[in-house]
């Protein structure tokens, strides 16, 4: 509740200032000749300590903070991708039919009129290969594959009928992203921080982090502005070279020195200002200072060394590695730290069959220990922090996977793989205004297509946004003439998983 | 005096009556309500969101006056012209019923905006036409008064435009900028790189004028290198396909056919018509058909299992879209799904556009066909051969067939349009058809157009493949069989035609349209899942002339040679239109998806803008001289508002992207049009002019120091009582600090190259392209050169809001972020630049190395309060590497050794360059 009012008090101040740049001017920039560098901006603007935003903050700073126009229920976000469609079928929709069906051809009926990526003729069906139970108080499945996140299953909410109408991971995970399959549109934490700022003025306030080897197949569109300012484009935190590109000191150079030399553009910079009397100089200032403070704060909160063993343990994580044990860590730590979205994304749960690595029996139950025990790591972290009231955290992939055993072209794999299925999929979602331990949407017999409860990628969309205390269909930005959405001309707040 | 007399009292008469009805007219006013001014701005804010071009509740719109004034579902029309009081519109404004008012569940519209509505129904309900959508004509200079012409501002027709706007709002124009000033600003506005210095001493010393020194710039092949970052954004041109694996594309030359066109002043209408149709003119030359590739800047899908056709469809959108965004500030992508929201454009217009794009060759092909091949000397000398035998014995038409296929390989028919017969025996992928054995598939409506001879591509896996062709149905006629052995070379390059093998056979004379089966067979033992063949297209040719004449068996043999052998680098994708029998039909999309056609459409303009001259070709050819019409509102005024853009960092119309009804008023309407039709006649559409036109005004040429009466008034420069003062754009800044550094490569042209960007950036699946660090001088070409990767961009320039390129974008956002200044400081890059340019300075004493930099650098005199600053860095810093002097040892660069004083000056320089002096233009 603190945080509500918090927020409301900001938004409060926020309209009570609302600052033209002349205001700002007039307001901040008398005085400001004599000030030293560590103090310069000090009397208007600081960092997390400050409670009003103005326009002119924004001016000097386009990601400080600014209040949602409705009531949010949570602060920021993290959303945990797996990239390449993990199977819900190995994972929470428990089929027991499909295990009858295992082996057999697949019927015609569910291969008229459907494309797949890889499957052609007539493949066979794939029963679950996993044992699935069911588990907490809530009493719902989930397969042996898991056992770390029994230990949260209570907390989240399932959403076992997502579809998409893409079915290629390219594609799929663009719309995912942006809500458009083409290229071109903003990301998902670029619409959230360029409504919403980052709570902390040293860290970026979309972060980016990456595992399993290789970076999503739609590239750095999934994480891109789009035609919003590249400002509110994700930083990508990488775990090799610069954490942030060009992050750290020239060879040669130390922090002192470093900040003399800051000192002396920033100086230079203001007789500028004081001649031409561009407020712009003034955010080149700014940003001059920032750019030093965040080469300090960034390789602070990406060093795990000093968290304590028993989260290292409760993680499974290994300093100095790439991995998504790691960033579930970091992204714990980038949110205590006021960043406003932090997304992962784990490459490899594309399981096909078609190699050892992709294979249901094998590679993909080695995803799914490396996955596991951090997830649930993170979730119970963030509890006992008292952090996931004001977090929202969101588990999926691009699609799901066929029911069928993928057969490539024509002739079926050496190891035990799944297709990819656009229809239907299982995502969950927990923390703040989530209501726990519920289950919507259902699928049939196969786990092929949704039957009730049916969620569209837009739906999601809508219902991240709804947490933050968006209107999906007012939060709109003016390119090219047109207003653009997230969710474009669809999206429906998925009320039965809120509580 | 006569005449005088007799109507002296006439006129006493009229008079009485003029001044009786003058006194009538001002008791009751009756103010001409201007449908465009007053009534279209209500219409758009409150009314049309839901009667409009989207939704038409209860069946009204607002949007063209027929459907206004039309019956609605309530069986009454919402307008009745001429009679407020009876139209329902009127009532509906002020009934009290909140359920019944409109807007619904909104404010009650004002007593302003309601009267408004009332005298203009009352009026007759008249429309009007956009300002935007009337072609602007010849205007008259206004004169603006002595005060101007005393501070000598009147230099050229905008300074009398600009001048009497200011005169509006009581506005005086700052004095002009010192000549050290302007002349880097115009540098970087023309070449985008600081004035060479021995023309900038030249303008300093009054040796040269401004004018000379301005075109002096104009000469500097850094012109067109400088625009072509311009236009490439609308163009979108990137060096990979876009989507998932973005696998490299070779369109290069289209970038530098960009680059030539600017640096040649091409009018702008030619250079417009070559891109969108230069492949229809009359006899193209290489280059005219390299320019189509604007239009192959369109992003391919490469991903297995994509529908080429959904891709193919979702280019030509975008072709239509990007004609609309680049050219005409017209917001058409709203009209793919419905008829606008706002302006006058019906959702049949946008299909009709497309007719004209929509019968082109390219269909999302895995290798962007159709590609102009470059061919080497070897090849053109055989290609000459074989096309001067075809010559001496055959048609004229024979020799532009086969000339077209050497050129482009085409017309064919790819693999991505025939059909699959049976799942289990064959199946296409990506861009070529597999065959197990016994597998088949139909290419219906095929056309042979009598032709003899069937060409086709394979690769053959088995030995003894039987291939055979029929007629209309899986055990139909025989018209052509080939029995092959299995291929050595490795299979069809995704590269290219490197290793393409193609085979002839003879098929018989078939009239018309047919459905071919083709089917392999073999019967060698084999395993069921062996493929047997891939196929990726077949063609029909006339047979070579010349049968019986001594070589013919050769001829043929190289004729097939020819067809193969081309590097990637040398197959350049082009916008090619369809023959005649192989022309595609279009249809309305329904809400704009290509999976639910509507009724057919036949090719046609918007008929909110220009009309179509029957003279004009009714193609691609025709719609882009109806686009570069003198009558077409929109493309001299977008360009010009544009170019005004890059100058100012403001448009006339402001919403550069946009000037339609929603669009904001032009600050300067009679300037903007002024501009417009100059450009289009006494400049004969060019470019150079137009910019040069801007660059000589006084109004560009002020002082950019921001009064402080200015800052209140016109805190955004809407009315440019002042000079502009941008900052430099992503490549500028980068070609700049190579520039002062020395470092910068003159070299122009040629495939994308690879500057130094941190490891690990490009991470493609299903792709083995690496980032592969450029040597010698390509290491240090203008930022234009840098190979753009549409899925990772390159990262510097990113920050410096350069866009991804998937689509066309018609403004960079400026920011101003933490990101920026890191690149500045700490990419290597910008260290060897400022390395290297210490370097260039170190063999003077500390404090004259140190005045000259920053002279040097920023075209400004040195000021004692900054030189102390400096000063005070370059000791702090021989301070530091006297008490540590380890950090010499790899200083800046990797085991770079360094003395303290380069060390120091370095420090220095790049202080120098992150300064605002430098990154901004002044």
């Amino acid at each position: 509740m603190d945080n509500i009012k918090k927020l409301l008090e900001e938004k409060n101040t926020a309209n009570a200032k609302l600052n033209s740049r002349r205001h700002f001017l007039k307001d901040c920039t008398l005085g400001l000749g004599g000030m030293a560098l560590g103090s310069l901006l000090g009397s208007c603007f600081s960092g997390k300590e400050s409670l009003g935003v103005s326009g002119a903050e924004r001016l000097l700073n386009p990601l400080s903070p600014s209040a949602p126009p409705f009531l949010p229920k949570v602060k920021s976000v993290i959303y945990l991708h797996m990239v390449g469609a993990p199977s819900q079928l190995e994972l929470f929709d428990y089929k027991p039919e499909l295990v009858k069906l295992n082996n057999k051809p697949c019927p015609e009926s569910l291969l008229k009129g459907k494309k797949f990526a890889f499957i052609r003729g007539v493949p066979k069906m794939l029963g679950p290969q996993a044992v699935f139970s069911k588990e907490g108080e809530s009493g719902n499945w989930v397969s042996n594959n898991l056992p770390h996140f029994k230990k949260i299953i209570d907390e989240v909410a399932f959403l076992k009928a997502v579809h998409t109408d893409q079915f290629n991971h390219g594609p799929a995970q663009t719309f995912m992203f942006t809500g458009s399959a083409r290229l071109g549109r903003p990301s998902l934490g670029s619409w959230v921080t360029y409504g919403l700022g980052s709570e902390n003025a040293n860290l970026p306030g979309f972060v980016v982090l990456t595992s399993g080897g290789a970076a999503p197949d739609a590239g750095k569109s999934v994480w891109g502005n789009g035609f919003l300012p590249s400002v509110y484009q994700g930083v990508h935190c990488r775990s090799k070279g610069d954490p942030v590109l060009y992050l750290s000191d020239p060879k040669g150079v130390n922090r002192t020195l470093k900040e003399k030399l800051i000192k002396s553009i920033n100086d230079i910079n203001l007789k500028e200002h004081e001649k031409f009397n561009d407020p712009e100089v003034l955010t080149r200032i700014n940003q001059y200072e920032m750019a030093y403070k965040m080469q300090v704060s960034v390789p602070d909160v990406m060093d795990i060394n000093n968290e304590p063993e028993y989260i290292h343990e409760m993680y499974g994580v290994k300093p100095g590695e790439e991995s998504f044990a790691n960033n579930c860590l970091l992204a714990r730590k980038m949110v205590e730290k006021g960043v406003r979205f932090v997304q992962l994304y784990d490459y490899g749960w594309d399981a096909h069959g078609d190699l050892e690595a992709t294979s249901l029996t094998a590679g993909f139950l080695k995803k799914c220990q490396m996955m596991d025990r951090p997830v649930a790591a993170l979730i119970l972290d963030l509890k006992q922090r008292g952090l996931l009231d004001d977090t929202l955290v969101i588990w999926g992939g691009e699609f799901g996977r066929t029911p069928m055993q993928e057969n490539r072209i024509g002739v079926g794999n050496l190891f035990v793989g799944r297709d990819h299925q656009g229809d239907a999929f299982t995502m969950w979602m927990a923390g703040g205004g989530i209501k726990k331990g519920v289950v919507h949407g259902k699928t049939d017999e196969l786990g092929y297509t949704g039957v009730e409860g049916r969620v569209s990628v837009h739906d999601i969309h809508a219902t991240i946004l709804h947490l933050l205390g968006f209107d999906h269909e007012e939060f709109t930005y003016q390119f090219q003439g047109r207003p653009f959405r997230l969710t474009d001309v669809e999206g429906r707040v998925i009320n039965e998983i809120l509580s | 005096m006569f005449f005088l007399k007799k109507y002296k009292k006439l006129l006493l008469v009229a008079s009485i009556i003029f001044f009786i009805s003058l006194i009538f007219n001002s008791l009751r006013p009756k103010k001409i309500i201007s449908y465009t001014a007053d009534v279209k701005p209500i219409l758009n804010s409150k009314c049309i969101s839901c009667h409009g071009g989207v939704k038409k509740n209860a069946g009204l719109s607002f949007l063209f006056r027929d459907e206004a004034i039309a019956v609605t579902q309530s069986g009454k029309p919402s307008i009745i012209p001429g009679s407020a009081k009876k139209s329902e519109l009127i009532k509906r404004l002020h009934e009290t019923d909140l359920e019944e008012r409109m807007p619904y569940r909104k404010p009650k519209l004002s007593e302003k905006e309601i009267e408004i509505l009332t005298k203009w129904i009352d009026q007759g309900a008249k429309w009007g036409t956009h300002w935007a959508y009337i072609a602007p004509e010849k205007q008259n200079i206004p004169k603006p008064g002595k005060s101007f012409e005393e501070l000598n501002f009147l230099t050229n027709p905008i300074d009398h435009f600009v001048a009497v706007r200011m005169e509006d709002v009581s506005l005086f124009p700052n004095k002009p900028a010192p000549k050290n000033l302007i002349a880097r600003r115009a540098a970087f506005d023309v070449t985008g790189l600081p004035p060479e210095k021995n023309i900038y001493n030249n303008f300093l010393e009054n040796k040269i004028s401004y004018e000379q020194f301005i075109d002096k710039l104009f000469d500097n092949l850094g012109y067109g290198e400088n625009w072509a970052s311009w236009w490439l954004d609308f163009a979108r041109y990137a060096d990979t396909n876009g989507f998932e694996a973005d696998r490299t594309r070779s369109i290069w030359r289209y970038r530098d056919w960009v680059i030539n066109a600017l640096n040649q002043d091409k009018p702008f209408d030619e250079f417009t018509i070559e891109q969108l149709a230069g492949d229809l003119l009359p006899n193209p030359s290489v280059d005219q058909f390299i320019a189509t590739a604007f239009h192959r800047n369109t992003m391919t899908n490469q991903e297995g299992g994509t529908d080429d056709e959904e891709y193919r469809v979702a280019a030509i959108i975008d072709r239509v879209n990007t004609t609309f965004d680049a050219l005409q500030s017209t917001t058409m992508s709203c009209v793919q799904c419905h008829s606008h929201p706002y302006d006058p454009i019906r959702h049949k217009e946008y299909y009709e556009v497309m007719a004209f794009f929509n019968n082109t060759v390219d269909s999302d092909h895995n290798h962007n066909e159709p590609r102009l091949r470059i061919l080497d000397e070897k090849l053109i000398s055989k290609s000459d051969k074989i096309l001067k035998w075809i010559s001496n014995y055959g048609s004229k038409d024979e020799k532009k067939i086969f000339e077209r296929f050497i050129t482009f390989i085409d017309p064919v028919y790819y693999a991505n349009q025939f059909e699959v017969i049976d799942k289990n025996d064959a199946y296409f992928l990506t861009s070529y058809l597999g065959f197990r054995n016994g597998g088949q598939v139909l290419l219906k409506n095929a056309n042979s157009l009598k032709n003899r001879v069937l060409y086709f591509s394979n690769f053959v896996y088995q030995n003894g493949v039987t291939i055979t062709f029929r007629k209309n149905s899986p055990n139909g006629r025989v018209i052509g069989k080939v029995k092959l052995d299995k291929d050595k070379s490795p299979n069809i390059s995704t590269e290219g035609y490197d290793d393409q093998k193609v085979t002839a056979i003879k098929i018989p004379k078939i009239e018309g349209s047919f459905d071919l089966y083709i089917s392999a067979e073999t019967s060698e033992k084999i395993k069921k899942s062996d493929v047997l063949l891939d196929l990726e297209w077949i063609s029909f040719l006339p047979e070579i002339p010349g049968k019986n004449k001594p070589g013919y068996p050769r001829i043929k043999k190289q004729f097939i040679e020819l067809l193969s052998g081309t590097k990637f680098s040398d197959l350049h994708p082009v916008t090619l239109e369809n023959p005649e029998h192989m022309s595609r039909k279009t249809f309305m999309f329904d809400r704009g998806n290509w999976m639910t056609p509507k009724e057919e459409v036949k090719p046609n303009v918007p008929s909110n803008l220009n009309g179509w001259d029957n003279k004009w070709e009714k193609n691609r050819l025709g719609f882009a001289k109806w686009i570069t019409s003198k009558k077409n509102p929109l493309t001299a005024r977008t360009i010009v508002n544009r170019i005004w853009y890059q100058i100012f960092g403001r448009g006339i119309v402001n919403t550069i992207e946009d000037m339609g009804t929603q669009s904001e008023p032009p600050s300067h309407p009679a300037l903007l049009d002024w501009l417009s039709y100059e450009f289009m006649n006494s400049m004969d559409w060019s470019l150079k002019k137009l910019i040069k036109t801007i660059l000589l005004s006084s109004t560009y040429r002020q002082s950019s120091i921001i009064s402080k009466e200015n800052s209140i008034k016109d805190p955004d420069n809407v009315f440019y009582a002042r000079g502009p003062r941008l900052r430099l754009t992503a490549e500028q800044i980068r070609d700049q600090a190579l520039f002062v550094s020395g470092l910068l490569s003159k070299k122009m042209f040629g495939p994308g190259v690879m500057p130094p960007q941190p490891d690990g950036i490009w991470e493609s699946p299903y792709n083995g392209d690496q980032w592969v660090e450029s040597k010698g001088e390509d290491k240090y070409r203008r930022g234009l050169y840098t190979f753009v990767k549409r899925t990772s961009p390159y990262p510097s320039m990113t920050t410096f809001d350069v866009n991804m390129r998937e689509v066309c974008y018609v403004k960079r956002i400026p920011t101003n972020t933490p990101l920026q200044a890191l690149v500045t400081l700490n990419d290597p890059v910008y260290l060897e630049a400022a390395l290297a340019f210490a370097n260039l300075h170190s063999n003077k004493p500390y404090e004259d190395a140190i005045k000259d930099m920053f002279e040097f650098a920023t075209y400004r005199e040195l000021s004692d309060d900054k030189l102390n600053s400096l000063i005070n860095l370059y000791n702090d810093s021989s301070d530091f590497y006297t008490k540590s002097p380890d950090g010499l040892n790899d200083f800046y660069l990797e085991n770079k050794k360094v003395s303290n004083k380069l060390a120091s000056l370095a420090i220095v320089a790049s202080a120098i360059m992150n300064l605002d002096e430098f990154l901004t233009h002044g």
